[in-house]
């Protein structure tokens, strides 16, 4: 469960984030609303990137908002960014096994978590594979293998689908549906396709102009008004 | 059935950067067993030299290629490395590898001193504050001078003082070249396991953005700050071993434009590979060399060495070293 409490974040004179309070207990959230919402500054303030000026955050009874964002990270705190940031002179294997190293276990235990991430993502093929020759997709994938080794607690997905083509798509949701049953994470996704939220999110999240107007099921958060204004204009809806 | 690795033998990526790198250690390992033997006096010198700034080259490639750093302060560190190991020879009988680790230790200390704003700063700013750091170490060993056997902290006899002792293998010129490229060749191999272990990929998470390493779980102060510790430690040593060739240091040797130097010659031979470090260290010391025994002024080099670097900026940014992968990956696929 991720509790959110009167979360406000500045940049300057703008406000990015206007006072969320929402407790998040569904495995797996979309996080939608249009450019300049604020979706990528509540990713930001949850990994730590970003100091928000008020509010506290706090993950299955721990105040997470008091660690740095590597101690995050060790805790089981798990994001991957829109831009992806593969290593180009590591191989697959050593881009996720950096991971591990800053956490604890045998060199078995994360040799077998290694193992499952490369199966689960489709990875095993490349896993000698430098970063410097891969695909768009398979870079991809790496970062989302990156995010689910080491028994992450909770995934934060930054637009994972960005640019992807159809067939790619359908990976990438039967990944994205595949981590909480896996990995046992809560993952909270960011994405400008509304297909992708609507076929795999249980829960949506909807900013605008960083104020949190929605926060339920996602049929249900799709069909408000205030959601469909926020995308179309209300000029649109009358 | 679930396809794992578990019983597949992981091997390190295919990479044809391997083979050269071993045919530059057996290069090595050639110029150790047979090159001193048909070299005069002074040329066994000037190798001997080379290959103890190869070792000082690899510490600023390390900072350049792994962490994407520049550091100007490097000859400085050598300076460091050598004050404190002549301090250390000269104040007992001690063996030479107490007063190599000792001015590699304190030179590593030095270095992550110097690599303190790195936590902040990167870029053209760093490289003007490790360049302070070096200019500053000139004004201060102008003022010490280095240990000659004299009296008190400073050891240092303006009357003129005795030789530091050298290593018990390198009792001769010819043992003394050996045992310099022996204790580089463990630098790199240092340097190497660093990059093949947990430093190095955390480095390499660094290099790409420090979000992303802070994402992996990454202390990235930690390991920059380690980072210049090593750097510091084998620049250090490099120091340590030229004071002992040389017997003594001079302070005029080490003003803050040779590690600019060294720096562009870096970039020149190559700072992504091995090769590049021994190609640096060649061009440093062996090649003004080579123009004063044709007669021509040493300085010279410093024109030809501005040409190189700029041929390099432009046509070959991974230096000669690359240039010479790329030949080699040529020759492969022809054959």
């Amino acid at each position: 469960m991720i509790e959110l409490d009167n979360l406000s974040v500045w940049f300057g004179g703008v406000q990015a984030l206007k006072s969320i309070s929402v407790t998040i207990d569904a495995p797996l959230v979309g996080i939608i609303g249009p450019n300049g919402a604020g979706k990528t500054t509540l990713l930001n303030v949850l990994s730590g990137f970003v100091t928000p000026r008020t509010g506290t955050l706090r993950a299955f009874g721990s105040d997470l908002g008091v660690l740095a964002p590597h101690l995050r990270a060790r805790w089981g705190l798990r994001r991957s960014f829109q831009r992806e940031l593969v290593v180009e002179d590591l191989s697959v294997l050593d881009n996720i096994r950096a991971m591990l190293d800053a956490l604890p276990g045998s060199r078995t235990e994360k040799r077998r978590q290694l193992d499952d991430v490369l199966d689960f993502t489709g990875l095993i093929d490349q896993a000698n594979t430098l970063g410097a020759r891969l695909n768009g997709f398979e870079r991809r994938r790496v970062e989302l293998a990156k995010t689910l080794a080491g028994q992450p607690r909770i995934v934060l997905l930054d637009e994972p689908g960005g640019g992807l083509s159809g067939d790619e798509m359908a990976e990438l949701q039967r990944i994205v549906l595949g981590i909480g049953p896996r990995f046992s994470a809560t993952t909270l996704m960011i994405d400008h396709d509304v297909e992708l939220i609507a076929s795999t999110c249980v829960n949506t999240l909807v900013l605008d102009f960083g104020t949190l107007i929605a926060y339920g099921p996602t049929a249900q958060v799709l069909q408000a008004p205030r959601v469909k204004a926020a995308y179309l204009g209300d000029e649109e809806l009358q | 059935m679930t396809h794992t690795l578990q019983n597949s033998a992981v091997t390190h990526p295919a990479d044809p950067r391997q083979a050269l790198k071993w045919l530059a250690f057996g290069a090595l390992a050639l110029l150790l067993v047979l090159v001193p033997e048909g070299l005069s006096a002074y040329w066994l010198r000037v190798a001997t030299t080379a290959a103890i700034y190869t070792l000082a080259a690899a510490s600023l490639s390390l900072l350049y290629a792994r962490l994407g750093l520049v550091s100007l302060a490097q000859v400085a560190l050598v300076g460091v490395g050598g004050w404190v190991s002549l301090r250390v020879a000269h104040s007992g009988h001690w063996p030479f590898e107490l007063s190599l680790l000792a001015g590699g230790i304190v030179a590593g200390l030095a270095g992550m001193l110097v690599g303190l704003p790195a936590l902040r700063l990167r870029g053209l700013y760093l490289a003007l504050i490790t360049l302070m750091a070096a200019a500053g170490f000139n004004v201060l060993i102008t003022a010490v001078q280095f240990p000659n056997g004299g009296e008190g902290l400073r050891g240092f006899n303006p009357a003129g003082g005795t030789l530091m002792v050298r290593p018990w293998l390198g009792q001769s010129d010819i043992g003394m070249f050996r045992y310099c490229v022996i204790v580089a060749g463990m630098g790199f191999l240092l340097i190497e396991w660093h990059r093949r272990s947990r430093p190095g990929r955390a480095w390499a998470l660094i290099r790409k953005g420090e979000a992303c390493a802070m994402a992996a779980g990454i202390n990235v102060s930690l390991y920059k700050s380690w980072a210049f510790c090593l750097a510091g430690f084998l620049a250090g040593i490099a120091g340590a071993l030229l004071a002992a060739s040389l017997g003594t240091l001079d302070a005029r040797s080490f003003p803050a434009s040779e590690s600019i130097m060294l720096a562009a010659l870096s970039i020149v031979g190559g700072a992504y590979s091995f090769l590049g470090a021994i190609i640096t260290g060649v061009l440093y010391r062996v090649f003004p060399a080579f123009l004063d025994n044709l007669g021509m002024a040493g300085d010279l080099s410093y024109v030809i060495f501005g040409i190189a670097l700029l041929h390099t900026l432009i046509i070959a940014p991974q230096g000669i070293a690359g240039q010479l992968l790329t030949q080699w990956q040529h020759w492969r696929a022809r054959r």
